[in-house]
């Protein structure tokens, strides 16, 4: 029986940065406020990452309930097993993204018993009010995840907001049609707060709203240049850290304590560079995370590679921001707080469009990873495929060799696992591609030597 | 005073050990089955013996393959894909591209001056590597090393759909059930492994001249199926299951070289053959 599995015991990862060592405990206090709040009677909704109503739902005191979040708690606590099973059990494919097979199957577990599953991680996932999906070009779960958990929840309303972009072309302006994008976005985000004002009660603040706006503006500027502080030599933070200052920049957005925290990381990496305090004393070959969610339940493997002398100084995973100052349209004169989301939107996603139309046959993926391998002084570059992730993975090797064909050649790493499902995962196996890959970061380095 | 390096592969199915000077002296294979994999140091000892040399006449030994850090008395230990690099680069200087089908996993190793500068490996399924010959050579009752000479008769070679091993066997026997020639099937089955690892090896952007190595290279059909994916013929050494092992003798005496020029001193591990470490 599922229900009588225990969790593996865990190893914990070690931290480069006192602000990294911070995530845990607010994560954990975080999921536990959930639970306290549907007791309080505080209205509670389950929420996608990168969703574009992270400061509507602020304004509105609505609390967020990140189902991705508490499925890659459940991997990280190597607890996810008797959720992913419970799905399968449910008819779910085990193909399919096992953030949304684990938070399915915990809701299944916790609706048939009318509270929570035995000994659930950090006090389990509470019960929403609503569910707000967020469709993106990429992902599908981000539509059809919320819509399968009425299957147990058939009361809890389901608002779904649509997300798209332009997408790249090398043979037109995206500058085109941007405007029909964002004024799709906004209509989505009108009925979103429509929806919102009529499950709640409330109504929406509109000047409290465009506070948070500019609150979110300046924490994306500050995160931005946080992480531009990472191309120092030897590199203050590494790619393991950043898997835990995602919280803030992805859960935490239109919050002053995400704006704080970014603050006290920042001036730890000045110190820390002032001092010139890197992530292992002796850093040599420094590596970017070119792309894959990371293995939840492996984050030690950042350790193993910097045992071997391996940092990471900078990923594209996460990095959902970038300087607002940066882009080709001053956001401050949109004052209308809707259009700014939508607009920032399609300005975050566009934002390498133009380097890539300079360079024939590149994209802006590759572009990216192109800036990023030069700013940070790149040696080699380290994908994770995760099997159950399609959208986010499947043009991942693509994207390597395209960087190959329009940039350079360079070592590359990629591993294969899972993010939740450990059963994907072979400790061994994975150690001895990184050694075997050290060997050949070395071996391009004494040629070049 | 002659020098004498060691390299020793403990593969997952096979141990290779080899003892060099200037050439190969010595090489012995032996099986790293549950019950010999503690006994490296008996391959060891055989290698020493065929040399007829004492062990404290080795300057340098290095270990490779999947269990290399579990040999005591290796003095360093090496990752396969380089040694296996700087094996192929020996034995064929002409080759920049290796695959190398093992008895638990395949690998690609693109070449460049002789060191390894990129590789993929395929470790996470048994379909394109040793182990899916010998899983479905027992489903079809034929003896692994008579396999390759067999599928060399196939009239039309049959198309094996499955990937999983243990569905292909279901498979192969099905097709012998519905009265396809032996042949014909075995040939299929190594058409099935071509298109796996010539489909992660090209990842690499396969370059010529390719070595072939490993158990895989011994497969006359195997090999024949993967020059038609690539559309020329492969290298084969001479013994392909001792690159390895070959390459970590050289990359041993690479390090004594290098470790003489710059007049520092050597780190070695004690001169006694002592059973690998495995289920301490």
């Amino acid at each position: 029986m599922t229900e009588e599995k225990k969790p593996e015991e865990r190893k914990k990862r070690k931290t480069a940065t006192e602000a990294a060592s911070k995530i845990g405990p607010i994560v954990k206090a975080t999921i536990g406020g959930t639970v306290r709040a549907r007791e309080e009677g505080k209205p509670i909704a389950y929420s996608f990452i990168c969703c574009c109503y992270d400061e509507i739902i602020r304004t509105m005191d609505i609390v967020p309930v990140w189902t991705e979040n508490y499925a890659g708690v459940c991997g990280a606590k190597r607890d996810a097993q008797r959720f992913l099973e419970r799905a399968e059990a449910e008819n779910f494919s085990r193909s399919l993204c096992t953030y949304a097979l684990c938070g399915l199957g915990f809701d299944a577990w916790r609706e048939e018993l009318g509270e929570m599953p035995p000994e659930s991680p950090w006090g389990g996932q509470a019960r929403p009010d609503m569910m707000l999906g967020s469709g993106q070009i990429l992902c599908d779960p981000r539509n059809k995840w919320f819509q399968a958990a009425q299957r147990y929840m058939p009361d809890v309303p389901v608002y779904d907001v649509g997300l798209p972009w332009p997408p790249y072309e090398d043979d037109y302006d995206y500058r085109e049609v941007q405007g029909y994008y964002v004024k799709y976005i906004v209509e989505e985000l009108k009925g979103l707060v429509q929806f919102l004002e009529k499950h709640t009660g409330r109504k929406m603040d509109w000047d409290r709203l465009s506070e948070l706006v500019d609150l979110a503006d300046r924490t994306w500027n500050l995160i931005w240049e946080t992480y531009e502080l990472r191309r120092a030599v030897p590199t203050p933070m590494g790619t393991g850290d950043a898997m835990n200052t995602m919280v803030p920049i992805v859960f935490m957005m239109g919050t002053q304590e995400a704006y704080d925290f970014f603050k006290e990381l920042n001036d730890e990496l000045k110190h820390k560079i002032a001092n010139k305090e890197g992530v292992i004393p002796d850093e040599k070959y420094r590596l970017i995370w070119g792309g894959g969610l990371p293995s939840w339940f492996a984050l030690t493997d950042f350790n193993y590679f910097n045992s071997k002398g391996a940092v990471f100084p900078v990923e594209t995973t996460y990095r959902m921001v970038e300087a607002i100052y940066n882009f080709d349209i001053d956001l401050s004169k949109i004052t209308d707080p809707l259009e700014h989301i939508a607009w920032r939107w399609v300005k975050f996603w566009t934002y390498w469009y133009d380097r890539a139309k300079k360079r024939p046959g590149s994209h802006p993926d590759v572009e990216r990873l192109i800036q990023y391998i030069e700013d940070y002084k790149i040696d080699g570059i380290v994908m994770h495929e995760a099997f159950s992730c399609r959208s986010w993975h499947v043009g991942l090797i693509w994207q390597l060799n395209l960087l190959k064909k329009v940039y350079r050649d360079i070592p590359s790493l990629i591993l294969e696992s899972d993010i939740v499902d450990i059963s994907s995962y072979n400790e061994a196996d994975t150690k001895a591609r990184i050694d075997a890959f050290i060997d050949t970061l070395e071996a391009v380095k004494s040629k070049g030597r | 005073m002659s020098q004498y390096f060691a390299g020793i592969d403990l593969g997952s199915t096979m141990t290779k050990a080899v003892i060099m000077n200037q050439t190969v002296l010595a090489s012995v294979i032996g099986p790293t089955g549950p019950e010999h994999r503690k006994l490296a140091n008996q391959v060891m000892e055989e290698a020493l013996v065929k040399a007829n040399l004492p062990f404290a006449d080795i300057t340098y030994v290095v270990a490779t393959g999947y269990g290399r850090i579990n040999v005591p008395f290796a003095d360093k230990q090496i990752t396969e894909i380089s040694c296996h690099a700087r094996g192929v680069s020996y034995l064929l200087p002409e080759a920049r591209t290796v695959i190398d089908i093992g008895g638990q996993d395949s690998k690609g190793i693109k070449l460049k001056d002789g060191r390894a500068v990129d590789f993929v490996m395929n470790d996470k399924c048994a379909a394109g590597t040793g182990r899916f010959l010998e899983v479905t050579a027992e489903g079809l009752g034929v003896k692994l090393e008579d396999m390759g000479k067999l599928s060399l008769t196939a009239k039309n070679a049959v198309r094996i759909s499955n990937t999983c091993t243990v569905f292909a066997t279901q498979e192969v026997v099905a097709k012998l059930a519905e009265g396809a020639p032996l042949p014909d099937i075995i040939a299929g089955l190594h058409e099935a492994i071509a298109a796996r690892v010539y489909s992660m090896v090209g990842r690499l952007k396969i370059e010529r001249e390719v070595a072939l190595t490993g158990g895989g290279a011994k497969n006359i059909g195997l090999v024949k199926a993967l020059e038609t994916r690539l559309g020329y013929p492969v290298l084969v050494p001479p013994e392909p299951l001792l690159t390895g092992a070959i390459g970590a003798a050289l990359l041993g005496k690479d390090i004594v070289r290098e470790a003489v020029e710059k007049g520092e001193a050597l780190l070695r591990s004690e001169r006694r053959l002592t059973e690998a470490t495995f289920f301490t």
